[in-house]
């Protein structure tokens, strides 16, 4: 099968440190994946890689079944495909939103007038129509990326690269920005990989994620799986808020296990080793307020649907999600039970 | 409310005293020499200039021409030097930097006296090859030296241009729209960096036509005179009024040629943001991969014939015993450097050395402190005036210092030393100035709101972020003064000649030898006094991202 975008063992290496280490990935037809990973652990590299931006220190690199880079030679850029979306716009600033839309298509051969009424169809699609004659400079943030991905659309390429697109706007923004995307790329069914430091954004959007850790794949995935099945600690506190604690396994199961909590004999949802003590991932929806544990209220952060409780406990601090506004206050006592666990397999608790 | 007044009015006196005392150094310094010299030069009226100008046609027409070529030849060397150091992935890449840097610690008539050694008649190429430059003594060889000098601004500059106007991923999107890497560079790269490229051809013309050492020492044995050659014969050979009359209008006519060229280019392009950037072009970009070597090799030649084989030469020259005799180790003495530090030379070496150090410490002081107290809305016509400053071709100045202060001080040091701070208050004013412009002011806001005083404020916050400015503000000075030969020429009197013009002197004499090691010992010099200016800026550019 060939796949829009396949990377097979690529490393790459800036001066003497390497950036990546023989990473694998593909992309499926019509998928998105995100990369999830913090700063500095290689997803712009990995972008710019597959764009043609930087060269290979070793592996290969197809878009769309063909070889486009590997150690010993690569595509240029503009042979490659892609649609770059850059996290800092990379608009030009002496061109207007409506010839930085149309440079695309010009180079695709359009003459001006066919591709100034492409661009102005696109700038349409983006909302922004109106501002086909301004440049960067008077543009806000929002507006800039919107002519950045109306660049990125103008192309009709087979595989779209994003490159945290929306993290240097607002949140309201953001999230407006995030579903015009998801819209536009879900109706060219292009392929795409989307970069981003932010696991609300890569769970929402994604098909599929990839964790990146210092230039390796450490973990791949539905964003359901990574979400309620991390590899290890590090990998759990990436993808979400995630409270884990060091619990007595009274009786490992394959569904469903026995623990034994601060004296008391809990059943939750999830297996765990029979090993005696393990380390186990709660999520803040799979524990509750109200049961048979004792707890006493840490602190409280009320976020309009939703509140969100840390609660001190003989196995650790514990982290809860209930609907609603605050029902306690920091300083009370309060009861809580656990319904589910995620034992992390590489389950040394390590602080990172 | 009342508190709150009294804070405001406070920061306001502070501001305008500074203000006041920028404007009344500017004044004193530039403004009533420069008003001297343009009362003089049309004193006898409109005609009387303007025959004296059309009289010295020749000059006027040589210095343009030379001005132009020089400015091509420039920004070629430059603009391409730049692009292989920040963007093709070369081998070394900040020796490279250096070595395409390194003419501009080594004063242009220190520059002029190396090729001479190197590919002029009976210099190194003439004496291993049998091969001297022809055309090296004229309007060539001036062009080409002074070519050689101010490539590294038009490279600073268009550096800097890359960093900041063409962002790599800007090249980038080009070529993932389709672009290659051609089409990248015409449609996306050269019109965002055409201002930094006019910027840079200006800032080159007017080095061009201020120049005065490179003409002296190559034009002037051919019979090629420059305008400012032209003053500094009228000056200092010539008794007659008409003489001094075609001084002045040559000086009023230099000044009016650069401060037009400089003020246009600095409404335009910005020119007052792009020179004060004198560090190193900054974020090049890391392209993983194999490394280029071609082009690479290909600035080392170039770095190697303009301005290291001419520095061996010079050095050479300096240990050889005496001219005509091959520079091999059997013809080596040390007697030219023992000479060059005896006697009257020594002094005159002592006497740069105090005047450069005197200079730098009253310009830091001075316009330093100005420039620390102004707030940026006032600052910026007085950093725009300090730049126009620097724009005034050191002969004139000189003239001008001499028609309004030559009364008092004639054939002094002091004199000297009020053209040194005329001319170089605009550097220390310009990279105190810059580095204020950079501290964020909410630093300043953070230690008023935690309980500082302004004074405290400034002493304990601004002035400590802007000591490295201080210092290298203060050895920049220092250098161009311990260096300088325009406005000391114009100006020494008997027992107070600095080392420039006694080099300059002895060679138009006809020494090689001893003016060699005086050279060699100028550019030791410097290299040392550069030293401090390069090891805060490789912290400075460590501490920031």
């Amino acid at each position: 099968m060939t796949f829009p975008l396949e990377c097979r063992g690529v490393s790459i290496a800036y001066e003497a440190e390497s950036v990546l280490r023989a990473l694998d990935l593909e992309v499926g037809d019509e998928e998105v994946l995100a990369v999830l990973g913090p700063s500095g652990s290689g997803k712009t590299t990995l972008l710019y890689a597959v764009a043609g931006f930087v060269e290979l220190a070793g592996g290969e690199i197809s878009i769309g079944g063909r070889i486009v880079a590997t150690a010993h030679g690569q595509d240029p850029p503009e042979e490659r495909d892609v649609g770059f979306v850059f996290q800092h716009y990379a608009l030009w600033p002496h061109l207007d939103a409506l010839d930085t839309v149309a440079y695309p298509l010009r180079r695709r051969g359009l003459d001006g007038d066919g591709a100034a009424s492409q661009a102005r169809d696109l700038l349409e699609r983006m909302g922004i129509a109106h501002l086909a004659h301004r440049k960067p400079a008077e543009l806000s943030g929002g507006q800039q990326q919107r002519v950045g991905i109306a660049r990125a659309l103008a192309g009709r390429p087979a595989l779209y690269l994003l490159d945290e697109p929306t993290a240097h706007l607002d949140t309201p923004l953001r999230v407006a920005l995030q579903e015009e995307l998801a819209e536009q790329r879900q109706e060219s069914g292009a392929a795409a990989v989307y970069a981003t430091h932010d696991s609300g954004e890569a769970l929402a959007i994604a098909d599929r994620i990839a964790l990146l850790r210092d230039g390796r794949v450490v973990q791949v995935g539905s964003p359901e799986a990574i979400y309620a099945k991390p590899n290890d600690v590090w990998a759990a506190r990436l993808t979400g808020p995630a409270s884990i604690l060091d619990v007595e396994v009274a009786r490992a199961g394959r569904r469903e296990s026995v623990l034994r909590c601060d004296g008391r004999t809990v059943k939750v949802r999830g297996a765990v080793p029979d090993s005696g003590r393990a380390s186990v991932l709660v999520r803040p929806d799979w524990a509750e307020l109200g049961g048979d544990l004792p707890g006493r209220v840490a602190q409280v952060w009320y976020r309009g649907p939703y509140t969100d409780y840390r609660l001190e406990t003989a196995v650790g601090l514990v982290e809860i999600r209930r609907d609603g506004p605050p029902v306690a206050r920091p300083g009370e006592r309060v009861d809580w039970c656990l319904r589910r666990v995620w034992a992390i397999p590489d389950g040394a608790p390590e602080e990172s | 409310m009342a508190e709150r007044r009294i804070g405001m009015s406070r920061r306001f006196r502070w501001s305008t005293a500074s203000v006041w005392a920028a404007g009344i150094l500017l004044v004193l310094l530039v403004l009533v020499p420069l008003f001297e010299l343009f009362r003089g030069a049309i004193g006898e009226g409109w005609a009387t200039a303007g025959d004296s100008l059309a009289g010295s046609g020749g000059v006027v027409v040589n210095t343009l021409g030379t001005g132009a070529g020089a400015t091509v030849l420039a920004v070629l060397a430059g603009t391409a030097a730049a692009f292989i150091t920040e963007r093709v992935r070369v081998p070394a890449r900040n020796w490279l930097r250096f070595g395409v840097l390194l003419p501009l610690v080594i004063p242009p008539f220190v520059s002029a006296l190396s090729w001479t050694q190197a590919y002029g008649p009976g210099g190194l190429s003439d004496d291993a090859l049998g091969i001297a430059l022809p055309g090296l003594f004229g309007g060539a060889g001036v062009v080409a030296v002074i070519a050689v000098n101010a490539a590294p601004l038009v490279y600073l500059i268009v550096g800097a241009g890359l960093a900041t106007r063409v962002a790599p991923d800007l090249e980038r999107a080009a070529r993932a729209s389709g672009s290659t890497a051609w089409e990248a560079f015409r449609e996306v790269t050269l019109p965002l960096l055409r201002p930094a490229l006019l910027g840079a051809a200006a800032l080159a013309f007017v080095v061009a036509v201020n120049s005065f050492g490179i003409p002296a020492l190559l034009g002037l044995p051919a019979g090629f005179g420059t305008m400012t050659t032209r003053i500094y014969q009228d000056l200092a050979r010539s008794s007659a009024p008409a003489a001094f009359t075609r001084v002045l209008v040559l000086a009023a006519a230099l000044v009016v040629v650069t401060v037009t060229v400089v003020t246009v280019a600095d409404r335009r392009f910005g020119l007052a943001r792009t020179v004060v950037r004198t560090a190193g072009p900054v974020g090049g970009v890391a392209t993983p991969g194999r490394k280029s070597w071609w082009p690479a090799l290909g600035l080392w030649v170039y770095v190697a014939v303009t301005a290291l084989i001419p520095l061996v030469a010079l050095v050479l020259g300096s240990l050889t015993r005496a001219v005509g005799l091959s520079p091999v180790p059997a013809n080596w003495t040390l007697a030219n450097f023992r000479e060059a530090l005896a006697g009257s030379y020594g002094a005159a070496l002592g006497r740069s050395l105090a005047l450069a150090a005197v200079a730098a410490t009253l310009v830091v002081l001075l316009g330093g402190l100005a420039a620390s107290l102004v707030r940026r809305r006032a600052g910026r016509p007085i950093g725009t005036a300090a730049i126009l400053t620097f724009a005034v071709p050191g002969s004139a100045l000189a003239v001008a210092v001499l028609l309004a202060y030559g009364p008092w001080l004639r054939d002094t040091l002091m004199i000297i030393l009020v053209a040194y701070l005329a001319k170089f208050w605009a550097l220390g004013h310009r990279s105190i100035a810059g580095s204020t412009d950079a501290i964020p002011p909410d630093l300043y806001r953070a230690a008023r709101g935690s309980g500082a005083g302004p004074a405290t404020a400034l002493g304990t916050v601004i002035v400590p972020l802007l000591r490295p400015a201080i210092t290298v503000a203060w050895a920049v000075v220092f250098l161009f003064a311990f260096h300088e030969l325009t406005m000391s020429a114009l100006l020494y009197g008997p027992g107070s000649e600095t080392l420039a013009v006694v080099i300059l002197n002895l060679r138009q004499l006809g020494d090689v030898t001893v003016t060699s090691a005086m050279a060699v010992i100028l550019v030791v010099l410097v290299l040392v006094a550069f030293v401090p200016v390069v090891v805060i800026r490789r912290i400075a550019g460590e501490a920031s991202p």
